[in-house]
């Protein structure tokens, strides 16, 4: 037999690309390293240390020597089994508990499930019984239980800065109290939690203290679009979007599936993109926007459009709207802004608008919360006009009571007469407008109290700092995305002695501050006065209150202050030649209250993969303008202020547009994330909001090294090889075929597989296997931070991940896809990439001492006390999904990486070893790990099977979706199904049987036990740019199947 | 030319090849045979801080292990009981005997008796009780005839080798569920333990993992 070797073919030059950068696209040597190599060139060695090998060997050799040299390495060391005195309910060493809790955040409570070991929480997930998130979670609710066990954060009351105690801040409280008479020197700043008891409480104090002033404040909160909800449908009312009621969506700079949406959104709108066959109905969703967003990489059809010029678009939109309805109310409103200059692709708006009213009632559009509430307000208009409210767009009553801007509050406390100021979290030194001159403001108060779980920037300039407790901490409660009620349930003692803000509300108002009491005050509150014991503890049980929701309102539009509110705004211009600046929220860092948290600075976005920084988003078209590449520091200059940021280059971005993520550059800030990226809330002001046109940007010719994983991982291989897509349409031209997808790219050339070796037969009663939907799967890497969690993995630091070495199990790669010449509108694709446990795995036959091998139930499993490092599974694996433990990252800090091993400190604070999973073992250097498919779950899982079988002679086989691994468990869409193959009852067992379902680089023979469904588009025919979507697989059915079929294989 | 090396030197190569042999299989013999589980475990009967002789209490008294190990069967870990399922009884019995001291000690001050760890599973290995227990493997297997010991020791090496032997050939093991905690259990007259144990393991498919490592090792 001659020999097979398959030789790839070379990629066409013509027709639709997929690449992961512009690297790729350019085929630069730098990427070519990616491609080949696992790790970069010279990753073994100690490149950026003073020690080099051969000393490093030295030193090794000194070490073992002084090892031999102690004798107690000879005696068994003494352990100690160490009972309870008294035996505590519910605990079973060795068994994990679960409570019900909730995690607080603007969009309302996200009811939970904390999974405790011995008293220590472990792992969260949402609570599986709340019809809002189903057991979905996000990444910061993931990466949460990290900064409970923070050893950073703040453990004492500080005064001035110096130690004190709780008894002389409770003195002194006293003393401010006794003085403020009718609470007209008071002040409160809320960081805009909603929490019914907080409210409550609140108005304690205010009855107290009638005249103290209470303001609230969140930096990436919604004032605006709260502002237009009001003026729209009268005060205190909110508008709830419906995704999943909405056939056809349209979001004007909206990133609704990420920073800017919740649980509820992601939820309803991947619920219209599960498809089982040609024929279901899915949604279709429109992207304008300035920047690649999750919402944008699930767009249908997408315009890039910088975001001043949404008000702009939406008018014309308005306009078009107006004209298919004959409403004159809109055409008049939309008349009023302004903006005719502005030249858009005229059909886009057209046949958009067309769209949207052939699809009165099930439309909806959207626009940003950060857009000038005007905007927002012509939005609701035109919902109002597409039939929406009531159906894809509710109106519900706001739970959140109506609080003072920080704008006001300042003015306040320049007049010098406030006596006490008291901040309820938040940070608003670091990140209140710069033109509030916070700082200032905040030093004429004469006491300032800060509340907060870390000593940030505000305790700095505080006199009192008190430590909060962390919300796992102590009793809390919230309302969920749909309203209803959600008690936040303590699941550990406060480690640091925090409170939290009930508490220190309590103290103020001078009622009994005892945080169960204060909740189960509230709850018995609305429910009649009486503490029901039964029903407390349902609602524990539960996690929340059963038939709490909120009721959606049939509110009429009030069109006249409507109006009102859009005539009166001045409108945005951007005028040719002019950068525009938009401020986002970071999908990491949030508004910098992450910042110490190192799950979440090394978690690569989701859409740049930026790791550990923030930078200015341009399109290649404004850096080519600039003379600028990825990296370049350039100099952005707006009004008096100008910061220094590095440049990264996205495709997608709208030109003369930069964006920049808020949150990043912290000062007073713990280890993990001091030094990490740039402020720019220096140049945020409050009159302007988050974009500001007139922006001048400037080349400084300096560099700035940016750990971007966007090329690492790269697979060999051809576009449609790996994420393959179609459009519905075509989709319905093959319905028959059972091999549309199955033979795209390579794999419609290559010969028939056979393989040269005998394979032992897998011959468990399970076998055990995943789906990923990308159709459903909009790239959150919600599932990349719940491996992190589950599977004890540690952080590396920027340095290390600028080398490649970045430890996550599983990865979110994400595509573009362009026509050749159109790399300016490219698409964009997620695809979560983890083992994919091949049954003829690679990686296990190059295994010189058998450390990876296959068990019978078809997991391919990594034995890590086999294994000595050699890396040669890692340079086999086509996937690029193992990681190598090149140091001893979960003994050392990350920046103590390269000191000499015997010098620098070893060992992990005791607050970070309470976080480890117990069940999963936590490695150490030189030796090679991967995802697992949660082999601990599945282990406990067969366990239970063959401990409930007992006796009694039934075979035991776990039940079909009894259990599923943790990043499926998280998936906030199900795109990620784990189940057992082997029965038929599983869902993933049918899931992979789909017309959509394939595996990846099926010509190497390796048998994937991970399923693909290909992604569908859904482009709207007339669209001037239909032809774009979804052709990236197209040109993959040039070529019969089964071409080039021959030993010598394709050359 | 007069010889550099005298004649006895032909035979200093071999002398030494021999010698380094002797030498080196006599470390890898005694390193083989001291640094073995066999030999570093077996017979480990430390000094535990209270008396307690699991020959009376289960031995002569016939309590049942699960009293006291009472989640052996729904847990991973057997876990040591308690000062108060001690004082469940020695509340009643024994009130004054000063070995109890440190026992009525805990129960005062709530300070947690300290044991001795005897059994600890070896590093990267995840050993499951309630598994074992609930399957047929008896207490004996793994941890001799405590109720014949006054003062516990390890009785077995609870090497890698020791556990394969019996996911291996489970049927020289397995006995009846009802029969786990009982340590003298004998096979009925006329049959022999690896009879019944076949037999078990058939009716039972029982199927421990052998090839699979992550069974143990996750």
């Amino acid at each position: 037999m001659s020999k097979r070797i398959f030789q790839h073919p070379a990629e066409a030059q013509t027709g639709k690309r997929y690449w992961r950068s512009l690297g790729q696209l350019k085929d630069t040597p730098e990427f070519r390293g990616w491609l080949q190599r696992e790790f970069p060139q010279g990753a073994s060695e100690l490149d950026s240390s003073d020690v080099s090998r051969r000393g490093f060997l030295q030193y090794m050799g000194a070490s073992v020597a002084l090892a031999g040299l102690s004798l107690a390495s000879c005696r068994r060391p003494l352990k100690n089994l160490v009972p309870f005195t008294k035996a505590v309910e519910w605990s079973v060493p060795g068994k994990a508990l679960f409570f019900t809790s909730m995690m607080p955040g603007r969009n309302g409570g996200m009811p939970l499930v904390v999974t405790t070991f011995d008293g220590r929480p472990t792992k969260i997930e949402g609570n599986p019984n709340h019809p809002v998130n189903k057991g979905a979670t996000d990444v910061w609710a993931q990466s949460s239980v990290l900064d409970l066990y923070d050893p950073q954060r703040s453990r004492d009351v500080l005064l001035d800065g110096k130690k004190s105690d709780f008894a002389s801040f409770e003195k002194e409280l006293e003393a401010i109290l006794k003085a403020a008479g009718d609470g007209a020197g008071l002040a409160f700043l809320s960081d805009g939690i909603v929490s019914p008891t907080r409210d409550r409480l609140r108005r304690e104090v205010l009855k107290k203290f009638p005249k103290a002033k209470w303001a609230a404040y969140d930096p990436n909160g919604n004032p605006l679009e709260r502002a237009a909800a009001e003026a729209a449908f009268g005060a205190g009312h909110e508008v709830v979007p419906r995704l999943d009621r909405a056939d056809i969506v349209l979001t004007v700079d909206r990133d609704i599936l990420g920073v800017e949406g919740d649980i509820a959104s992601v939820r309803g709108f991947a619920a219209r993109r599960k498809v089982d066959g040609p024929k279901a109905r899915m949604n279709r969703l429109y992207v304008v926007e300035n920047r690649y967003t999750l919402t944008g990489g699930m767009s249908d059809h997408r315009l890039r459009l910088a975001a001043s010029r949404s008000g702009a678009f939406l008018k014309a939109l308005a306009k078009e709207v107006a004209k298919l309805s004959g409403e004159q109310s809109l055409g008049a409103l939309a008349g009023e802004l302004k903006a005719s200059e502005f030249k858009f692709k005229d059909r886009w708006v057209e046949e958009c608008a067309a769209d949207l009213w052939a699809n009165k009632g099930k439309a909806l559009v959207l626009t940003g919360s950060k857009q000038p509430a005007a905007v927002q307000a012509l939005a609701i208009a035109i919902n109002s006009a597409l039939g929406a409210l009531g159906k894809t767009l509710e109106v519900r009553k706001s739970n959140a009571m109506p609080s003072d801007s920080i704008e006001s509050l300042a003015v306040e406390l320049r007049k010098g007469k406030t006596a006490a100021l008291f901040i309820l979290g938040g940070n608003p030194v670091f990140n209140a407008p710069a033109d509030l001159r916070w700082a200032e403001a905040q030093a004429a108060v004469k006491t300032v109290v800060h509340l907060s779980i870390e000593k940030n920037e505000t305790s700095a300039k505080a006199q009192w700092h008190v430590p909060a407790a962390h919300y796992l901490e102590q009793w809390d409660d919230s309302f969920a995305s749909d309203g209803s009620y959600v008690v936040g349930q303590p699941v550990i003692l406060p480690l640091y002695m925090g409170i939290n803000a009930n508490e220190l509300l309590a103290r103020v108002a001078g009622v009994d501050a005892e945080p169960l009491g204060l909740v189960q005050k509230t709850f018995s509150d609305a429910a009649g006065g009486k503490l029901e014991p039964a029903s407390w503890a349902k609602t524990l049980k539960a996690g929340y209150s059963a038939g709490s929701q909120a009721k959606p309102l049939a509110v009429g539009l009030s069109a006249e202050t409507l109006s009102k509110l859009v005539s009166e705004a001045a409108p945005v211009r951007l005028p040719d030649g002019e950068f525009e600046l938009v401020f986002i929220a970071d999908s990491k860092v949030d508004d910098g209250r992450y910042a110490n948290n190192g799950w979440l600075q090394e978690l690569p976005d989701p859409v740049t993969k930026l790791t550990w920084d923030n930078a200015a988003l341009v399109s290649p078209a404004t850096a080519k303008k600039l003379g600028v590449e990825t990296g370049d520091v350039v100099r952005i200059t707006a009004g008096d202020k100008s910061v220094e940021i590095a440049a990264l280059i996205l495709p997608g971005h709208a030109d003369d547009s930069v964006s920049v993520a808020l949150g990043y550059g912290r000062s007073e800030v713990g280890s993990v994330g001091k030094g990490v990226g740039v402020d720019v809330f220096g140049l945020v002001t409050s009159s302007e909001g988050r974009f500001r046109v007139g922006v001048k940007l400037a080349k400084t010719g300096k560099r700035h090294a940016l750990a971007v994983t966007q090329e690492h991982g790269a697979l060999e291989g051809r576009g449609a090889d790996i994420t393959r897509q179609a459009t519905v349409a075509e989709w319905q031209e093959h319905s028959e075929d059972k091999d549309f997808f199955k033979k795209m790219g390579i794999d419609a050339h290559a010969p028939p597989n056979f393989s040269l070796y005998t394979h032992p037969k897998l011959d468990d009663v399970h076998a055990w296997g995943m789906t990923v939907d990308l159709n459903s799967c909009i790239g959150c890497a919600a599932c990349m931070t719940a491996c992190q969690a589950e599977n004890n993995i540690p952080i590396v630091g920027k340095e290390q991940v600028l080398n490649g070495r970045e430890m996550h199990w599983m990865r979110t790669d994400r595509y573009f896809a362009s026509e050749q010449g159109a790399e300016d509108e490219p698409e964009m694709v997620s695809q979560p990439m983890m083992c994919q446990q091949c049954e003829n795995a690679p990686c296990e036959t190059v295994c010189p001492v058998n450390a990876t091998v296959h068990s019978e139930d078809g997991l391919n499993v990594m034995a890590y006390n086999r294994c000595i490092g050699t890396r040669y599974c890692a340079n086999n694996c086509p996937f690029k999904v193992r990681r190598f433990n090149f140091f001893d990252y979960n003994q050392r800090s990350i920046t103590e990486l390269y000191r000499w091993n015997l010098i620098s400190e070893k060992g992990t604070p005791e607050t970070i070893q309470m976080q480890k999973n117990p069940n999963v073992t936590v490695r150490m250097r030189g030796v090679m790990e991967k995802c697992t498919f949660c082999v601990q779950r599945i282990q406990e899982a067969k366990i239970a099977a063959k401990v409930h079988a007992k006796d009694s002679g039934v075979q035991p086989r776990v039940p079909a979706d009894a259990f599923t691994s943790a990043c499926a468990q998280v998936c906030p869409t199900d795109a990620i199904v784990f189940g057992d193959i082997r029965n038929p009852e599983s869902r993933v067992s049918k899931l992979k049987e789909e017309q959509r379902g394939y595996r990846l680089l099926e010509y190497l023979n390796t048998e994937n036990r991970v399923w693909y469904l290909a992604r569908i588009r859904n482009p709207n025919p007339k669209m001037p740019d239909a032809s774009r979507a979804g052709a990236a697989s197209r040109d993959a059915h040039g070529h019969p199947a089964g071409h080039g079929a021959s030993n010598g294989g394709h050359a | 030319m007069a010889n550099i090396f005298p004649r006895w030197s032909n035979w200093l190569p071999l002398k030494i090849a021999f010698c380094l042999i002797v030498l080196g299989g006599g470390v890898s013999a005694a390193f083989l045979y001291y640094m073995n589980p066999e030999y570093m475990r077996v017979g480990y009967q430390p000094a535990q801080p209270v008396p307690f002789s699991h020959k009376i209490h289960s031995g002569q008294l016939g309590m049942d292990c699960r009293y006291c190990h009472s989640f052996v069967e729904t847990s991973a870990y057997s876990n040591i009981p308690t000062t108060q399922v001690c004082m469940n009884c020695h509340s009643q019995i024994q009130r004054e005997n000063p070995k109890l001291q440190p026992v009525r000690d805990s129960w005062q001050t709530g300070k947690p008796i300290e044991w001795v760890q005897i059994h600890k599973t070896p590093e990267h290995a995840y050993f499951h009780h309630s598994v074992h227990v609930n399957r047929g493997v008896s207490c004996v297997s793994c941890h001799g005839k405590v109720n014949e010991m006054e003062v516990v020791s390890h009785a077995e090496s609870h090497s890698m080798a020791w556990c394969l032997n019996c996911h291996r050939n489970p049927e020289e093991f397995v006995r009846p569920v009802a029969e786990v905690t009982n340590l003298d259990w004998v096979p009925a007259e006329g049959k022999t333990q690896k009879e019944i144990g076949a037999e078990l393991v058939e009716k039972w498919h029982v199927n421990p993992p052998v090839k699979n490592c992550a069974g143990c090792h996750r």
